[in-house]
């Protein structure tokens, strides 16, 4: 046990404290209710992760509006009756001495399943231009329609601090509605929400304003940036969207409006080739993207390249030429530094992170204040107490493979790694399940020290 | 686009909502569109292939005498891409590349042939081209074998005129040479478009894909066939060669025009060459008898039926081509004579013509234009031979229902009597070519030569006739034995038996014709 470890260091933000420097990533599956509607899987689910010894969670997206839902059966907050159930998942977080912070989302156009609310209309964007990926349709929001969705990012905020959460966090990164409003490549308006730089932020920045103006300054509020877009990584003739120095621009001016913590990522769309760092396997994509095959007008097309062997490379060829350029580990920390260099509030990075080298290394040198952690705690729920054991890595770490990445919009969410598992799916299925039975010591056998916390 | 599609079930009416998601409303946007500018573009190839292998356009010459010279009669091929009609020659890019692909079938190329070669055009004259079948095509027209050439002496400047007979061209030697050429295997599409672009002649995509798929194996396709019909005219080696400026009029037609099968015809009909003819000054010829035999007395049918040797069909022909031929020989003049002439004796030889020749051979003889029987002109009998009954029945087979029906062909029994306007030019004499000149003429057929050169233009101004008998007319020309069937210089005694002096008059008389 290393008893001045930096990973281990409490966190202070101007309104919140927390143990250490690792932060649970947004990442649920798709456990809840359709009607968004919590259950008591999200919270078996989320308090796993708190007994694994995280300082914070970051919630899965909570959608702050129905339109604005990614997907069906992830816990919303876009109505008051849903604070009960938030307060339960905060209390449950609570009681490991762990933080829990609600990821305030909307999707805007990048609705990967629209469900049957939805379907029959297109999703509210900053454009009208469908997403490039999956061919997403959506139409450019009007100035009201933009004024109420401020709003209900405001109420999202009240909700969560009536719920007893530790803070909220605006999913502004990886080609949401908020990125539709700030990339330069997605965003084509020509009023006061687009244009130059600081029409783009307008929208962000509005919204930091009225969460304020709503929950005051007491309580701890972050944005989820990008730092750098890449928004040409699939499609080299797409445009590339905002350089690093535009994403630091906006973080600068997201301390300004009055957040807390900025938590640095990359890629204006999601899944993006570099996040999350990683494969993306084609086996996976034939068995489940037929889920995803009527959400947008290119689904039939994407499907096929996922299907046809023959095909695959020509995806794989797309997906893959951006990757070269970067790590799997810490895939956005060198981007991350560059925000850090120019903002005080402190930064929280995400991409790769599971090596306590890597993590010390980036802490050590001032590249972050934290990092965030999504899929190697999916594979090792209590990787920081293996951490703080003094391991580097767990003895089956995650391999980055991404295949819960790719079931997320199918599956139940768990490692679904089968080499994790000495090639048995029985028991691998068998462990995605317990997230079902709240009795279950989820994700916990792996750990070879007792729990020091 | 209805939102709602009813399904008639057993069980009642199901309602198919289909098109009601913005996805879907999308992509059957998007396939409606695809699907539109798919037929749209289908349609648009479609019309534009159907534009490209319909398109029947020549290259027209306001210019009659160059008309003549390049102009297309429709002696090329036609008729449809899969089932091509007419011509004797394959398309313009492997009849340019040939010489090329088979140097040493053809060392000097086509000029060496006889074929004239003006600098201004790519093609000899002779040969015309037109887009047919979706390639450019190649034919040959009047003017192959009817312009000559002549030279007053061995440096001197070559004269090209226009409705002279080609007694520089050989015209066998020729079609040998294209048939085995087209089916040598050397001649591929890669070596066509290898040779023609070394020509500086660009070849299009379009061609190279037409060359590729289809056009060398259909022209060789073609020379089989032709190949088929007068292999066994053009390449028994025991038939006597046509030799320069002689072609058989009418053994190719009977199998290019009616298939017959020449290898069952008796042997001695298949030896037919004869002199070409001049095509001036033709309107004093109506009415007469027409060709060697005199087997027609209609000028337009006499035309067409050359037209039709050429390689025309009924399907293919330009009438209105031939037509603007037909009205410029009616009034062409016959070429001078290219060097002085004694007026004296000139005048002299008139009074012997007068006397002794005119009733056969001035425009207003009493016989001219009649046939003489072949047993009073006493001529080589085999062009007259080839020329049979059953020929003369099937002409009028051709062109049925039509103004162009052939009506006045029949078969005679001589060789016909023709007026001698510009006779200098066409040398050599008789119907086979077997008199070099005219004083040889004016001899015994012992006395005449019997073995000479021929197609050499030079021109001797006493003998009146080329020079036929030096060793440069032998290397440039072809020999003429007059011993081989088809080639007796006998018969035609006619002034024989004048006195030198009497000849010599008579002799520069003749060259004011």
């Amino acid at each position: 046990m290393m008893e001045s470890d930096v990973i281990f260091e409490p966190l202070q933000f101007r309104n919140l404290r927390v143990k250490n420097r690792l932060f649970r990533s947004n990442i649920s599956g798709r456990f809840d209710n359709y009607d968004g509607t919590g259950t008591q899987t999200r919270i078996s689910w989320e308090e796993s992760f708190a007994k694994g010894g995280v300082g914070a969670i970051i919630s899965s997206y909570a959608p702050v509006h129905l339109r604005g839902r990614i997907m069906p059966n992830y816990a919303m907050i876009d109505t008051d009756d849903k604070v009960p159930f938030w307060r339960t998942v905060g209390e449950a977080v609570h009681r490991h001495d762990c933080k829990y912070i609600l990821q305030l989302s909307h999707s805007g156009r990048q609705r990967d399943n629209p469900g049957v609310e939805n379907f029959k209309t297109k999703a509210l964007s900053s454009t009208s231009k469908m997403d490039t990926f999956h061919g997403l349709l959506c139409e450019a929001m009007t100035l009201q329609q933009i004024r109420e969705t401020i709003q209900y990012f405001a109420d999202g905020a009240r909700r969560a601090r009536e719920a007893g959460l530790d803070g909220v966090e605006l999913h502004a990164s990886h080609g949401y509605l908020i990125t539709q409003f700030l990339s330069s490549a997605i965003n084509d308006r020509k009023d006061e929400y687009g244009g130059s730089l600081r029409n783009r932020a307008a929208f962000l920045l509005e919204i930091i304003a009225a969460i304020r103006k709503e929950v005051g300054d007491d309580f701890h509020l972050q944005a989820k940036l990008n730092a750098v877009d890449f928004a040409n990584a699939l499609y080299p003739w797409e445009k590339k969207g905002n350089t690093l120095d535009e994403g630091i621009q906006v973080a600068k001016w997201a301390e300004e409006a009055g957040v807390d913590a900025i938590h640095v990522s990359i890629g204006s769309i999601f899944p993006h080739p570099l996040l999350p760092p990683g494969g993306f396997p084609p086996d996976e994509l034939n068995w489940w993207y037929g889920t995803m095959i009527s959400s947008g007008v290119r689904g039939y097309f994407n499907y096929s390249m996922f299907h046809f062997r023959f095909l695959r490379p020509i995806f794989s060829a797309l997906w893959e030429r951006t990757k070269k350029n970067h790590p799997v580990e810490a895939v956005s920390s060198e981007y991350c530094k560059a925000v850090k260099q120019n903002v005080n509030v402190p930064t929280i990075n995400t991409g790769g992170y599971q090596d306590a080298r890597v993590i010390r290394k980036v802490l050590e040198e001032k590249y972050t204040d934290a990092v965030s952690i999504a899929r190697p705690l999916v594979a090792n729920r209590d990787l920081p107490h293996i951490l703080r054991s003094g391991k580097n890595l767990p003895e089956r770490p995650c391999t980055f493979c991404n295949r819960c990445l790719v079931n997320a919009i199918a599956n139940p969410l768990g490692c679904y790694d089968v080499r994790r598992f000495d090639g048995n799916q029985e028991a691998m299925v068998a462990k995605i399940m317990e997230v079902f039975h709240p009795e279950s010591d989820l994700g916990h056998e792996s750990i070879v020290s007792g729990p020091s916390v | 686009m209805s939102d709602e599609v009813i399904i008639r079930t057993a069980e009642g009416d199901l309602v198919d909502r289909v098109y009601t998601s913005p996805v879907d409303r999308w992509q059957h946007r998007f396939r409606t569109t695809l699907l539109l500018v798919v037929a749209i573009a289908a349609v648009l190839i479609t019309l534009v292939m159907v534009h490209y292998f319909l398109a029947d356009s020549t290259v027209g010459y306001d210019d009659i005498r160059e008309h003549f010279k390049y102009g297309s009669i429709g002696s090329e091929p036609g008729g449809s891409v899969l089932t091509p009609v007419g011509g004797v020659l394959p398309p313009y890019l492997i009849f340019k590349t040939l010489p090329a692909i088979c140097p040493e079938r053809l060392p000097g190329g086509y000029a060496s042939l006889g074929f004239i070669l003006e600098t201004s055009h790519d093609l000899p004259i002779g040969i015309s081209r037109r887009r047919r079948l979706g390639l450019d095509q190649v034919g040959v027209n009047c003017a192959a074998c009817h312009t000559g050439t002549v030279r007053t002496s061995a440096a001197g400047p070559e004269q090209i005129v226009l409705g002279m007979p080609a007694h520089q061209l050989d015209l066998e030697r020729f079609f040998q040479f294209v048939q085995a050429c087209s089916l040598d295997d050397r001649l591929t599409a890669g070596n066509v478009i290898a040779k023609a672009e070394a020509m500086g002649t660009p070849v299009s995509l379009m061609q190279r894909l037409l060359l590729y798929l289809m056009v060398i194996q259909r022209a060789k396709l073609e020379t089989l066939s032709l190949r088929n019909r007068i292999g066994p005219l053009l390449n028994d080696p025991t038939l006597p060669p046509w030799g320069r400026g002689r072609v058989d009029t009418f053994n190719p037609y009977k199998a290019i025009q009616f298939n017959w099968d020449l290898s069952s015809l008796p042997r001695d009909e298949l030896i037919g060459a004869a002199d070409f003819p001049s095509l001036w000054n033709q309107q004093p010829r109506d009415g007469m008898h027409l060709h060697w035999d005199g087997d027609n007395t209609s000028l337009d049918e006499r035309n067409l039926s050359a037209a039709l040797g050429a390689g025309v069909t009924p399907v293919t022909v330009d009438y209105a081509s031939i037509q603007r031929i037909h009205d410029w020989i009616l009034k062409l003049p016959p070429p001078r004579f290219p060097f002085p002439v004694d007026p004296a004796k000139s005048t002299r030889g008139k009074v012997l013509f007068d006397a002794q020749c005119a009733q056969c051979h001035s425009f207003t003889g009493a016989r001219t234009g009649n046939v003489e029987d072949i047993t009073s002109i006493g001529t080589d009998p085999f062009r007259l031979n080839s020329y049979t009954y059953l020929l003369a029945t099937s002409q009028t087979l051709l062109f049925p229902a039509d103004v162009h029906h052939f009506q006045h062909f029949s078969k005679t029994n001589g060789y016909a009597n023709m007026p001698l306007d510009g006779i200098w030019a066409r040398a050599p004499y008789l119907h086979n070519g077997s008199v070099p000149t005219l004083a040889d003429l004016l001899n015994p057929p012992a006395e005449r030569p019997a073995l000479f050169a021929r197609g050499y233009d030079v021109y001797d101004e006493h003998k009146v006739g080329f020079i036929a008998d030096t060793a440069e007319a032998r290397a440039k020309g072809s020999i003429y034995d007059t011993r081989i069937q088809g080639n007796g210089n006998g018969g035609h005694l006619y002034g024989t038996t004048l006195s030198e002096d009497q000849k010599q008059d008579l002799i520069e008389y003749l060259k004011t014709l």
